[in-house]
């Protein structure tokens, strides 16, 4: 990395994360702190049973109490809005943020109180009189399998949302040829992001001049669109805010049924509405639960180890509605082959509904659920072939020379050196001693165990994947834009066009904006406008703003650059060639008098008569960045997905008492290469994140509903989070093969960790209990499963000793 | 999600006068936790009104109580089923009275099910709370007697 950063200034150094000092002193800027004049709240009332028919709803006991001034229920919303959005070609699985004549799953939205405190609405809520007849119901993914299960959506007529099969390559053939084969069935638990700030949305309307403006907790896609179309107002009659903190994200904020639900009480009530979730509320009905899915995987090999070709089928519990769910098989397309030389794969995307909480995007957007059972198939070829878990993966990697590297599925990985970070990661682990120390532990009577993952962190994210699950879309491109102006006393504004959940935009806008124009970052003001003077942007999700908002800075940043050039040049009488740009002055390339940077703004601001012929006053740029690569639609079930593929090298040692079963991480090492690295916090600060994610995903976070379709856990007292007990210290060893699709050879960043996480500890969980010749194939991966598995496993094994 | 509620207690009162506390409803007011009113609304029918709180919520529930299979003084059937804006709840028990030392022994078998907010947030507690609400019960039920064998031992 030091001979690319020998390049840069700025970029890759050593510089502070401009936005952690606001957050560090408590001066961030939430939802919660927006406090409008008049501003009534709002307490949701959340169904009880997961199906029934709401019979009736009667307000009247919550209304009469003082304070309290509506209860809005789904007849009403409904006549009054248009349904959400649907990304599938589903027309029959409608979806209003209240329930409309039936509920679908325990905790869905069935009514909402409107009142002059938030507490005052919670009281209120429980005078709210509904009565139900109760539906049949269901919660596993293979019985909506079944046609004759009962319907969530009656109208859709099953429980299937999708059930896509492809087939990238002669796998028949591949398979018949190979002289091994192996099957296994890994089950991914749902579990999300669960951030610390809760969804949040302020909503007010101005009947005066018909705009409604809104204050979100806010980490979605054409956000202001879809309030707009739900409110059958036009787009600009919408005003969204994008100069709000947004407390954690990984994808999952993205209350469009909140906002819809609060902008029309405050059309109606004429005063300003807050919804803020309470954590009860967030977790039931927030609809911000991550994917649930069950693979059933088919390999074939030979004896070598080197993986040929694969089968697999993916089943998701999409919830009771459509959400982004079913998208979220479609991602993992991009890199179906992890960093293996697969040659052929079959893969068939199932997303079903049931009677739970609706999904949402989380961070990987299905990449973490796919990149588990992929290593898990590298771990299990390795040991049908006796080999070293991590030689069988250096057997089946794609090498250096072979980038740019089409993989079956239609995408072409960027670049990589997987060899190379393997290398690294076992010399600074001395990976011998690794061993000799897995073997001491065991020796004391410890289980003790070696994982291992290798995977991709797809970035740069287009939205490839909705053409290719919905053939109805069409839609190529997803772009992201950046302007900067130069104020008349030489001052620089950068605006970018989205909120931020901790990715830390400001920084690595400023950062990339100073590479350029070679100025000092600090003095460079980062302003976010609101939504009706923006441009066209896609906000931050598929880990692409370092690559999309860097490329947009970079970009805007060269034309900016381009034009004081021609001013310069133009103001001394030279060629522009002859001309030369270094540290914001403009001069001569053989040298002598230079026009620094007041000079040349003044020109551009007073001086229209010093200007170039036909040159615009002012000094302002603007870029609309759209993806690299990836710009056509899907062709025979094979598209090009996300530009860029960061690499990331997980190797972790746990210990565990086998009675207890409690797992300690006694060493986590991850080799980490994703291109150039434009803050070098941001991407700590992402993987340690991404890491304690999955460390969570592993063993502990789950959504869990019990056979009565209720959520059991509801607060962080059941729905464990890993907290500094359970994160290990974590060594990163940095590696970095630039990208050839972006502007500094960036990737992405923003879910590394998670990634390969889960796959790593659950490996490391099942080389320690295999010795007793089991293995753990659902995730999470529990206390209880573990010292319940080997209890069994030793009783079984003391019964054979004795019979 | 499922609760099972199994037990016996001895209360000092035959088994005539535990009938009639029982199936009386001013008693089982002042005995049943968080229970406001107990209205009848036919034979053997009751509404109740309670207030009660589970770990991080509680909240207002309306319920039926309704008694079947009455075999006095010795066992009797009890169906419940209540809801409230933070949860419902449904389950059966049956009861038995047999005469014993001291009094009378009273065992009580039932199965139950609660949904909805209560049964999640309090889920790995509800097992306790049943039987602390069942002992705060039994309490009350004990006072009953003590009450009036006080009241009696005055006249």
């Amino acid at each position: 990395m030091s001979a690319e950063a020998a390049r840069f200034r700025f970029v890759s150094a050593n510089r502070r994360v401009r936005e952690d000092r606001r957050f560090v002193a408590g001066h961030g800027r939430y939802v919660a702190d927006i406090a409008l004049e008049g501003m009534l709240h709002v307490a949701i009332l959340g169904a009880q049973h997961p199906a029934a028919r709401i019979l009736s709803i009667d307000p009247s006991a919550a209304l009469a109490m003082p304070g309290v001034h509506y209860v809005l229920t789904g007849e009403e919303l409904a006549g009054a809005t248009d349904q959400l959005m649907n990304g599938l070609d589903t027309p029959n699985v409608r979806r209003f943020p209240l329930a409309l004549g039936q509920t679908r799953y325990a905790g869905e939205w069935v009514a909402a109180v409107v009142a002059d405190t938030r507490a005052l609405a919670e009281d209120a809520c429980e005078k709210v009189k509904v009565s139900y007849e109760r539906l049949p119901y269901l919660t596993q993914a293979e019985e909506a399998l079944d046609p004759s299960s009962p319907p969530v959506h009656p109208a859709h007529g099953s429980n299937v949302l999708l059930d896509k099969q492809f087939v990238w390559g002669e796998v028949d053939r591949h398979f018949a040829e190979s002289p091994r084969q192996l099957s296994f069935r890994v089950t991914w638990g749902r579990n999300s992001t669960v951030p610390i700030e809760t969804f949040g949305v302020v909503a007010s309307w101005d009947p005066w001049s018909e705009m409604l403006d809104v204050w979100a907790s806010i980490q979605m896609p054409k956000y202001p669109d879809q309030i707009a179309r739900a409110l059958r107002i036009p787009a600009n009659n919408v005003r969204v805010h994008h100069d709000v903190d947004v407390g954690g994200s990984y994808g999952v904020k993205r209350g469009i049924k909140h906002t819809v639900l609060a902008a029309h009480l405050a059309r109606r009530l004429g005063r300003p509405v807050r919804l803020l979730e309470d954590r009860l509320e967030n977790m039931r009905g927030g609809d911000a639960h991550g994917p649930e899915r069950i693979f059933d995987v088919d390999v074939a090999f030979d004896d070598a180890g080197i993986v040929r070709s694969m089968k697999m089928r993916a089943l998701d519990n999409a919830g009771a509605y459509a959400g982004r769910a079913p998208f979220q098989l479609g991602k993992p397309i991009g890199a179906i082959v992890g960093p293996y030389k697969i040659e052929s794969v079959a893969y068939r995307a199932q997303s079903v509904t049931t009677n739970k909480a609706v999904q949402e995007a989380v961070r990987g957007f299905g990449q973490s659920p796919t990149n588990y059972a992929i290593e898990t198939a590298l771990d299990k070829v390795g040991l049908a072939c006796g080999l070293d878990r991590i030689e069988v993966r250096r057997r089946n990697f794609i090498r250096k020379e072979e980038f740019p590297y089409l993989i079956p599925s239609g995408t072409r990985y960027d670049s990589g050196d997987y060899h190379t970070v393997v290398d690294k990661v076992l010399a600074h682990v001395d990976y011998p001693a690794l061993v000799a120390e897995r073997d001491r532990l065991r020796a004391e009577g410890m289980l003790a165990g070696i994982g291992i993952a290798a995977c991709l962190e797809p970035s740069g994210g287009n939205s490839a994947f909705e053409p290719l699950l919905n053939e109805k879309n069409e839609t190529t491109t997803w772009m992201e834009s950046v302007r900067i102006n130069v104020d008349g006393t030489g001052c620089v504004a950068v605006t970018i066009h989205t909120t931020s959940s901790g990715q830390g935009h400001e920084t690595l806008a400023a950062t990339v904006v100073a590479e350029v124009l070679e100025i000092d970052p600090d003095l460079i003001r980062i302003v976010r406008p609101d939504s009706l003077a923006c441009l066209p942007s896609n906000t931050p999700v598929g880990s692409r703003m370092a690559i999309m908002m860097g490329g947009a800075c970079f970009h805007a940043a060269q034309k900016l650059k381009a034009k004081l050039l021609r001013i310069g040049a133009h103001r001394l009488g030279l060629a522009p060639e002859a001309a030369r740009y270094q540290g914001g002055s403009v001069g001569a390339v053989s040298g002598g008098q230079a026009l620094d940077w007041a000079a040349l703004v003044n020109i551009a601001h007073r001086n229209f008569h010093l200007l170039p012929p036909d040159t615009e006053p002012g000094l302002e740029s603007t870029h609309v960045m759209q993806v690299p690569t990836g710009t056509s639609l899907p062709k025979d079930g094979r598209v090009q997905m996300y530009p860029c593929h960061s690499f990331e090298f997980h190797l972790v040692l746990v210990a565990l008492d086998p009675v207890l079963g409690k797992p300690e991480i006694r060493r986590y090492v991850i080799g980490h290469d994703c291109g150039t690295v434009i803050n070098p916090h941001i991407v700590k600060g992402m993987t340690l994140g991404g890491i304690a994610h999955g460390l969570g995903a592993a063993l502990l976070e789950e959504f869990v509903y019990d056979e009565e379709g209720q959520m059991l856990t509801q607060s962080f007292m059941d729905y464990l989070l890993p907290s500094s007990h359970e994160m290990p210290k974590v060594e990163i060893v940095h590696h970095c093969t630039p990208s050839p699709f972006t502007v500094f050879g960036q990737k992405g960043s923003g879910e590394s960790g998670y990634l390969g996480a889960p796959a790593a500890i659950s490996g490391a969980l099942n080389d320690a209990v295999a010795e007793f010749g089991i293995s753990f194939d659902k995730l999470p991966i529990r206390i209880s499963a573990i010292s319940d598995a080997v209890a069994a496993a030793r009783v079984r094994s003391s019964e054979e000793t004795t019979s | 999600m499922k609760i099972d509620l199994e037990g016996s207690e001895t209360i000092a009162a035959d088994p005539e006068r535990l009938w009639l506390a029982l199936n009386d409803p001013a008693v089982l007011t002042r005995c049943i936790p968080g229970c406001r009113t107990m209205t009848e609304t036919g034979p053997d029918a009751y509404k109740v009104e309670m207030q009660l709180r589970v770990a991080a919520v509680g909240g207002s529930f309306e319920g039926e109580i309704a008694l079947s299979d009455k075999t006095p003084p010795r066992t009797c059937h009890i169906s419940v089923s209540g809801s409230g804006s933070l949860g419902h709840g449904s389950g059966t028990a049956r009861f038995e009275i047999t005469p014993a030392e001291g009094g009378s022994l009273l065992a009580y078998q039932g199965a139950g099910e609660v949904g909805g907010l209560v049964a999640g947030v309090g889920q790995r507690i509800l097992g306790s709370v049943s039987k602390h609400l069942v002992g705060r019960f039994f309490t009350a039920l004990r006072k009953e007697f003590e009450g009036s064998a006080a009241l009696g031992a005055a006249e």
